[in-house]
């Protein structure tokens, strides 16, 4: 055993923290010590069940007295593998039988019903020990401890019978419904009246299962209870350390006289005897405001409301009736008792019970309704059913666009000619017609959806969806122009004039400003 | 506190073992929680559980007598203990139910704050899921299995069970002249020199000698004398009492 290949930390535990440390080993080694608990215990039980078929109890009981027996192997795993020498699962089997040899009698017979016994195993097993030796050691060993290692013991009862039941609670939560028609939990309960041993033998393998999780880690509880201990009694985690101490200052040994020769001197003036300053300590001593001056006005203002809230709460208490009442002598107790009774059973109680019923079914419809209240808004938008689609919202029709006005009765009948006549005195005003026209008639003839917020560019978009060619070819010509107008001040050429009044009787024809 | 072994010659590739969780703070400081494992859980539980069960018994003696006022009120009454012990006594007492502050734990949250409303409520919901099929059968093998000791419910609601930190009492060192070592000592080798002075009552007399004749060669000091050198620099380490 080499400390410094210890696969834990080693340093002294709580009882409890070095438990836990043993469920963190046997989690680590999980696999192994399952595994190999398995092997070992399932053939000996089948083997047991055959034999005594006709007594399951008999054959669990044996089971159950023969654990010690089994513990022996996941306990020389665990010591293995606690120095970084984890066996494999073969290896580990082939050294049971001989790990079986020693003091097996005595631990199967007067030792069985021991409570520390997954904490004194080690001391047998991987200690040798026996007799006087054995004696004088366990007495070291349970002046402390001792409690928790019976502790461990009587939680392992419990929950080894929790995950028993457990389990057949399980299996049977797991039965089909046609099968449970047949065996009601009563006739389960009964069944060792009956003739179904298998049943019972399937309970007591649910038994083995559960100690196939639980045992391994029992075994390694006590196992680091056992660790602990020693750690404890023989200063390992110091042992440790002195020994890297050691180990680091001869590796360095040279460096660290050189070390040591320099250190010498700096360190005496670190060691000088001088009066230790500290934060507490008076200072400033000779300003008009010395330290501890400053200090006691910080205290008294922090004392001051701000900081500090000083509140006095007085509140009404019952008074001296109570003492009088109990110190009355026993004689009188009764007739008390029997006039507190009286009153107990009065209608007024009664009638006080319907009112706190009352009053706390209010309480609970108040809060739901509350609550409801709270979060209606909530309920509103998450809750309440899809609102029934009432056809088309009928939209207003827009009576403006960029300033424009889009009312037909505004227009003139002939636009083109209209436009024409402008265009020579005030061809802003004769394009500005022309568009506001355009826009008119795609609002009331082709029922664009306009809106008073769309931009030249979307009413273009929502006119190539119209699918019409010439149209788009039109709209887009007179937008170019209109804008080229309206916000660049740039006159369209002249030729311009025919071409978009033309375009406009083509499109709409000669009077059409409908 | 914190000082990790040093990888041992034959060096696994896993970390040793401990029983310690590292919380790291933003400040960069670590605070080493110690998990609770399912042993001394299952104690308090039954403390707890018992504590519930007296409770209840006596007020229901009392509340025998008020005929159908009683009845309603022992309903009230079971409802609150069964469902709201555990989380008032975790979030109004630190996270100590009384068999928890018997025990000497705590329950935080993950990261070493003091628990909440909200998870004290979801870890105490799902005791009943912890319960099933039958008394803490899931819950056992979770705390079993689960590296930091965690039930069902501790997962869920992101919380721990760890033992609360003891006072710490200024630790009584055999008397001796204080020294200075000749070379610098690391924070885990002071502290073990501070250890061997203050747990050399417990050890036996051979062995403290045993111990300090490690470092005799060092120290330069014969063998019987580490002793004392020991002493007397663990004196000086520790300042002036």
């Amino acid at each position: 055993m080499r400390l410094s290949d210890a696969t834990v930390v080693i340093r002294p535990r709580t009882t409890w923290e070095a438990m836990d440390l043993g469920v963190l080993l046997s989690q680590r080694h999980r696999r192994l010590l399952m595994a190999s608990w398995a092997i070992v215990t399932l053939p000996v039980f089948v083997l047991l069940t055959l034999l005594l078929w006709d007594s399951p109890s008999l054959a669990v009981f044996i089971f159950w007295w023969l654990k010690p027996a089994f513990e022996r192997l996941p306990l020389y795993i665990l010591s293995k593998a606690m120095f970084g020498e984890t066996p494999t699962l073969k290896q580990a089997l082939r050294q049971w039988p001989r790990l079986l040899k020693p003091q097996l009698l005595a631990s199967l017979t007067w030792r069985r019903l021991s409570l520390s016994r997954s904490f004194l195993l080690p001391v047998v097993q991987l200690e040798g020990l026996n007799g006087l030796a054995r004696q004088q050691r366990l007495q070291v060993l349970l002046q402390r401890d001792g409690g928790a290692a019976r502790w461990l013991t009587i939680i392992g009862v419990h929950l080894e019978s929790a995950l028993w039941i457990g389990l057949m609670v399980l299996f049977y939560l797991l039965l089909p419904p046609q099968v449970e028609l047949d065996w009601s939990w009563q006739t389960l309960l009964s069944a060792a009246t009956q003739d179904w041993r298998w049943l019972e033998h399937l309970t007591n393998g649910f038994y083995v299962l559960v100690l196939v999780v639980w045992e391994p880690i029992y075994v390694a509880c006590g196992f680091s209870l056992y660790l602990n201990r020693r750690t404890v009694l023989e200063a390992w985690d110091i042992e440790l350390v002195f020994r890297r101490l050691r180990q680091r200052l001869s590796g360095t040994a040279l460096t660290l006289l050189l070390a040591a020769f320099f250190l010498v001197p700096t360190g005496q003036n670190v060691w000088a005897d001088e009066p230790v300053i500290t934060p507490d300590s008076p200072r400033l001593l000779d300003q008009p405001l010395t330290s501890q001056a400053s200090r006691d006005s910080i205290k008294a203002i922090l004392d001051q409301p701000p900081f500090k809230n000083k509140e006095t709460v007085t509140r009404y208490r019952f008074g001296e009736d109570k003492p009088s009442a109990e110190t009355s002598d026993d004689g009188k107790a009764p007739e008390w008792l029997k006039a507190l009774l009286k009153l107990l059973d009065n209608q007024r109680f009664g009638t006080l019970a319907t009112l706190i019923e009352g009053v706390l079914w209010g309480a609970v419809i108040g809060g739901i309704g509350g609550l409801i209240w709270r979060y209606r808004a909530w309920l509103q938008a998450f809750v309440s059913r899809r609102p029934a689609l009432k056809g088309k919202v009928a939209r207003p029709l827009p009576q403006q666009a960029f300033g424009l006005d889009l009312n037909r009765e505004t227009l003139p009948a002939d636009i083109a000619a209209s436009a024409e006549s402008l265009w020579q005195s005030n061809p802003r005003e004769a394009l500005g017609l022309l568009y506001r026209a355009l826009l008119s008639h795609l609002l009331h003839d082709y029922n664009m959806a306009l809106k008073p917020a769309d931009t030249e560019g979307q009413v273009l978009a929502r006119v190539e969806r119209l699918q019409r060619p010439a149209l788009l070819a039109f709209s887009k010509n007179l937008t170019g122009h209109w804008q080229n107008m309206a916000y660049g001040h740039r006159l369209p050429p002249a030729h311009l004039q025919q071409e978009l009044c033309d375009g406009w009787r083509s499109l709409f024809g000669p009077g059409a400003a409908h | 506190m914190l000082e990790t072994a040093a990888l041992p010659r034959k060096a696994t590739l896993s970390p040793p073992l401990d029983t310690r969780y590292q919380v790291e703070t933003p400040e960069g400081i670590d605070l080493p929680l110690r998990p609770a494992g399912l042993m001394v859980r299952a104690l308090a539980f039954s403390i707890d559980l018992g504590l519930r069960g007296l409770i209840l018994g006596l007020l229901f003696i009392v509340l025998a007598f008020l005929g159908k006022l009683g009845a309603g009120l022992g309903s009230i009454l079971l409802f609150v203990v069964s469902w709201w012990y555990m989380v008032l006594f975790e979030v109004l007492n630190q996270g100590r139910s009384p068999g928890k502050q018997w025990m000497g734990l705590r329950v935080v949250q993950d990261d070493g704050t003091p628990i909440g409303w909200s998870a004290s409520l979801l870890r105490n919901l799902l005791r009943f899921v912890d319960l099933l099929p039958f008394g803490y059968f899931l819950g056992a093998i979770s705390c079993l299995q689960h590296p930091n000791f965690k039930r069902l419910g501790d997962l869920a609601a992101g919380t721990l069970v760890i033992y609360r930190e003891q006072p710490l009492t200024r630790p009584q060192l055999p008397d001796a002249e204080p020294r200075r070592p000749s070379f610098a000592l690391t924070l885990p080798e002071q502290r073990a020199i501070l250890g061997f002075a203050e747990r050399q009552g417990e050890l036996s007399e051979a062995r403290v000698t045993e111990l300090a004749s490690i470092l005799a060669q060092p120290l330069k000091v014969s063998a019987p004398r580490a002793v004392a050198e020991l002493n007397g620099i663990a004196r000086g380490l520790l300042g002036p009492a």
